[in-house]
């Protein structure tokens, strides 16, 4: 539809656009797929060839690594914390934000601009020196070595950037929509559940990647904060391979590979099904 | 997005969660009495030292069972594990026993009063005469000890005997005039003389190289006049030079993994490191290891024949009133650094230990780790690295100073002056 | 407008119960630490237990500190890499992409993969990319036959910064997400109205898009600069600071600090490092002349 208005310009900028264009989406393709390929490759390699020729084809292909990745780490054994981890830890970060969000994009009220200023101000936070503070703090909350002192640390980790990206995504939807609502009774909830949240799909599966990386990867806390198998990450497996004098590339890639493969899953099923469902209907003109 | 949606997801997180109490609820529950020591550690995985600790642990449950556990909590990544312990110390929660690197920076630890005196302990049964001497005065602080040495460092110069056969030297230099012929005559062969790096953490192969021309023209006991002798500058000015003509262009910036890389590929013919080098070289690079001779480095001033070592790993315990928990620790102390599983250590994972031990040749030992044994006893005197001897914050600064002084191409004694200036 | 006003009264403890959860988290594990490093920051902390107030001693000391100043005039290099170089560069993406190109929802996906990596693969990845031995861009300059401009791009002081600045380059696609979900909201009748009116592409996006976009390239550019001023595992992975300090940034500078437990220090760094990021962030987002109210005003 919209690629008829190239057919009424200028042939010159009809052709530099379409070459810019590709230029610049199939560069950025390469800039973002040959990394991982790369990963993908050298997972097969040896510990001496990653280091000796990094960027080499592997000579032979050692499918050990990936056995050894699962037998040395007890990687598999690590999967179902992490994801619990994750999909809790997001779940309740895109609540509790929506909710506030809703709060300051919806709604006037004295401090709210001062709040929302001073979530996003704690973006900058270089939260690796609060380890002394989240330690004692998990500690006196008696959530040490399980797995809800994760859920709970990266739901609060989480939510400068949640909380901005919600409220921005709000902000965006028209006032009359509100209007209309509480013309039409809705109360407070139900104009946050049944008209502003549903339209906010694209901001909450933008939050929401975000917040599951984060937490799939986030290693510091997972470690600092756990003492036992029963609380454990996949991060910490991955680091299996990495002693104080010598790391074992071939097994940690292969590693790293299994743990990113849910992180891919997760993110092309879920963040395409929830924009594109966006993109298909709920936008009017 | 409804309220029952969300109710539905919470009904499925909250029977998820449920689920993973049951599986997780692995734990094993404390016997009445018995005492459980927890040690979080980085000592785990199936290399380096992991093997031999995990048998060592076990041996030591199976011998104590019903009445003590030691309890490995991994930590597989070692700086993780050093934020762990910092961390915990700082919270005023210790844990039951640990590792740590003990140096100017470290040393607070003692004055936390959360580590167990062990001064008394040393006293019984000559235990304290099986350790090393000077290992054990490093140990020593106001005359308490309150941690144990466990590992010692040592590093030599590595070279390559084939390459330098190649190149037609017989001997290694023992003079820094013989050491740049030979470098000379490497590169007329097309090899890189040294490898070198000023990246990673503290420069390691870098720093190394600097504190063994340090020696040679300073002495034993130069670190105490650090950064005043002249030997500092001198050996700066040595160190200058390999980076400007006889190191890999990579140098600068390089970490780890590309100086040991450049050696095990024999692109360079020098290389500094220490006896957890040794099975990763044989794993990696076989035929170089079978080629690979230690030497002490080529003298730059008075002295020859010394070597870099110091005290690299020390272990310590939570202070505890409890006189059960207190003695099950020392037992496990007691056997952790008993000659015969200091001996396994060594040979399990090719570390030099601050223990004397037997060595027959039953035992057979790498050819490689024989040499460090043999370049530890041959040394005229050890030398303490930086990290022995300097704070933090002045060995991470080492490796940029050099960068400075070969980038900008300063004279050596404004590295001296940025080294004093990091030390302030 | 004034309709909401009224609201305001009736809905009290509504707002109060939405946004208590966040508050109390927020409470609970930034504002609590945040406290406890102001004060840690004007103590000189020797080891653990001992702490003795020093005022600003801290503060002055990191001033006269060269490393630290070129960490500051490092991450300001970084922000404006991420204002200038790295949103732009998304929204140009983005706005391709929201013309659905062919293959346009695979392009989508892919562009955020580099996200998924771990950052430890990705730097060795990037070490090897520089590498003046085996690296692919001394091998294409090698190619080209321009020998001469091959070097050691981590190893020297002119090319580190734009080195690693480069490489941070492959996160744009964390920004085309945002900015791509903020282009579903604009009204396709817009674009229908531009073309019966013979606006080309380039003007649509201009008069259109960007316009519509605003509050989203305001966010991008908020979190693009809040992530350079934190910056720390790409610099200490790839460079950790050197050579020569040349790269070294503020996270990195207190990483050191607390590993050399020199907290109160640390402390500071960490203060000082929210109070210019904050600076920062305002500053640009006057420049971009879009500051909130503005943005509130426009878009109702």
């Amino acid at each position: 539809m919209r690629s008829d208005v190239l057919r009424e310009t200028p042939i010159v900028i009809q052709y530099t656009a379409k070459a810019g264009k590709w230029i610049l989406l199939i560069g950025y393709l390469g800039v973002a797929i040959l990394p991982l390929l790369w990963l993908g490759m050298s997972s097969f390699k040896t510990e001496f060839e990653i280091i000796s020729a990094p960027l080499s084809l592997p000579q032979s292909l050692h499918y050990e690594n990936f056995v050894n990745a699962i037998r040395i780490s007890g990687l598999h054994r690590f999967f179902l914390n992490s994801f619990i981890v994750a999909t809790c830890a997001t779940t309740f970060n895109l609540f509790i934000c929506s909710l506030a969000a809703f709060a300051v994009a919806r709604e006037r009220w004295r401090l709210r601009s001062t709040f929302l200023t001073f979530s996003t101000a704690m973006v900058l936070v270089p939260i690796i020196s609060f380890m002394v503070p989240y330690y004692a703090l998990i500690l006196r909350l008696g959530l040490f070595n399980s797995i809800w002192a994760l859920v709970l640390t990266y739901t609060a980790i989480n939510i400068p950037i949640s909380l901005f990206l919600i409220t921005n995504f709000m902000k965006a939807l028209p006032s009359e929509l509100d209007d209309s609502a509480v013309i039409d009774g809705c109360n407070f909830w139900q104009r946050f559940s049944k008209i502003v949240l549903p339209l906010t799909k694209p901001g909450l599966a933008t939050a929401g990647t975000f917040a599951v990386i984060g937490s799939w990867n986030e290693f510091v806390y997972a470690m600092l904060l756990t003492s036992s198998e029963r609380a454990r990450t996949v991060q910490f497996a991955v680091r299996f391979f990495s002693s104080e004098f010598r790391d074992d590339y071939g097994g940690m890639f292969a590693a790293i590979v299994l743990t990113m493969i849910p992180t891919i899953f997760i993110y092309i099923l879920m963040h395409d099904k929830i924009v594109s469902g966006v993109t298909a209907g709920a936008v009017k003109g | 997005m409804n309220r029952k949606l969300f109710i539905v997801s919470f009904v499925l997180i909250a029977a998820l969660l449920a689920s993973v109490s049951v599986f997780g609820g692995g734990s094993r529950e404390t016997a009445p009495g018995e005492v459980v020591i927890t040690w979080p550690t980085h000592w785990v995985g199936e290399m380096g030292a992991g093997p031999i600790i995990r048998e060592l642990v076990d041996e030591f449950n199976a011998l104590h069972a019903g009445e003590i556990r030691v309890v490995l909590e991994a930590h597989p990544e070692a700086d993780a594990a050093e934020d762990v312990i910092r961390t915990r110390l700082a919270a005023g929660q210790p844990p039951d026993f640990f590792l740590f690197k003990l140096g100017p920076t470290t040393e607070v630890y003692y004055e936390t009063g959360l580590l167990m005196d062990l001064t008394d302990e040393l006293e019984r049964d000559g235990w304290g005469a099986t350790f090393d001497p000077g290992a054990l005065a490093v140990s020593t602080i106001n005359g308490e000890v309150r941690s144990l040495p466990i590992e010692t460092a040592l590093t030599p110069i590595w070279y390559n005997t084939r390459l330098f056969e190649e190149a037609g030297i017989d001997e290694f230099p023992t003079t820094i005039d013989e050491f740049w012929e030979a470098a000379d005559r490497l590169l007329e062969i097309g090899v890189v003389p040294t490898s070198q790096m000023t990246g990673g953490a503290n420069a390691w192969t870098s720093m190394l190289w600097y504190t063994h021309l340090v020696g040679s023209i300073g002495g034993p006991d130069v670190w105490d006049r650090a950064w005043d002798d002249p030997a500092f500058e001198e050996a700066a000015g040595i160190m200058k030079r390999m980076y400007q003509e006889y190191t890999t262009r990579d140098a600068i910036g390089a970490g780890p993994g590309e100086s040991s890389a450049h050696f095990m590929n024999e692109r360079t013919a020098m290389f500094v490191n220490g006896p957890w080098f040794v099975s990763n070289i044989r794993d990696n690079a076989p035929d170089v290891h079978a080629v690979t001779r230690l030497a002490p480095a080529p003298s730059a001033g008075d002295y020859h024949g010394h070597q870099v070592g110091w005290l690299l790993t020390s272990a310590a315990a939570a202070h505890t009133d409890d006189p059960a928990r207190r003695d099950a620790v020392v037992q496990w102390f007691r056997f952790l650094t008993h000659p015969d599983n200091i001996k396994r250590q060594s040979l399990g994972r090719g570390s030099l230990m601050p223990v004397a031990f037997e060595i027959g040749p039953e035992d057979n030992v790498d050819p490689l780790q024989q040499q460090f044994i043999e370049a530890g006893n041959n040394a005229t005197f050890l030398i303490d690295g930086i990290e022995a001897v300097m704070p933090v914050h002045v060995v991470q600064e080492f490796g940029q100073a050099l960068s400075a002084m070969v980038l900008r191409d300063l004279p050596p004694s404004e590295f001296v002056a940025l080294m004093r200036a990091a030390a302030e | 407008m004034k309709k909401n006003k009224t609201l305001v009264q009736k809905n009290t403890w509504w707002i109060i119960l939405f946004t208590a959860p966040v508050f109390v988290l927020l409470l609970m594990f930034f504002v609590y630490p945040l406290i406890s490093l102001t004060i840690t920051s004007f103590m000189e902390t020797a080891g653990f237990g001992s702490a003795t107030f020093v005022g600003f001693g801290n503060f002055s000391r990191l001033f006269n500190n060269s490393v630290f100043r070129m960490s500051i005039r490092n991450n300001l290099i970084w922000a404006g890499s991420a204002a200038f170089l790295q949103v732009p560069l998304a929204l140009l993406i983005a706005l391709v992409l929201a013309r659905q190109p062919a293959g346009w929802r695979f392009f989508r996906s892919a562009y955020f993969l580099p996200n998924v990596i771990s950052l430890v693969a990705l730097a060795m990845l990037w070490r090897a990319v520089y590498n003046p031995y085996y690296g692919i861009l001394n091998g294409l300059l090698n190619l080209l036959g321009l020998d001469h401009l091959s070097r050691n791009w981590l190893g020297e002081l002119e090319t580190v910064l734009p080195a690693l600045i480069i490489s941070y380059q492959i996160y744009v696609g964390y920004f085309v997400i945002i900015l791509y979900a903020g282009t579903l909201s604009i009204s396709k009748s817009l674009y229908e109205a531009a073309e019966i009116d013979g606006a080309n592409v380039f003007q649509q996006e201009i008069y259109i898009s960007i316009p519509a976009l605003r509050g989203f390239i305001l966010s991008s550019v908020t979190l693009a600069v809040a992530f350079a001023f934190r910056q720390f595992e790409t610099t200490f992975l790839m460079t950790a600071g050197g050579p020569a300090n040349q790269s070294s940034v503020m996270a990195l500078f207190m990483h050191r600090r607390m590993s050399a437990f020199q907290n109160g220090m640390a402390s500071a760094v960490g203060i000082l490092l929210v109070i210019i990021g904050i600076v920062v962030m305002k500053g640009l987002q006057v420049i971009f002349g879009m500051r909130s109210a503005a943005i509130e005003d426009a878009q109702q």
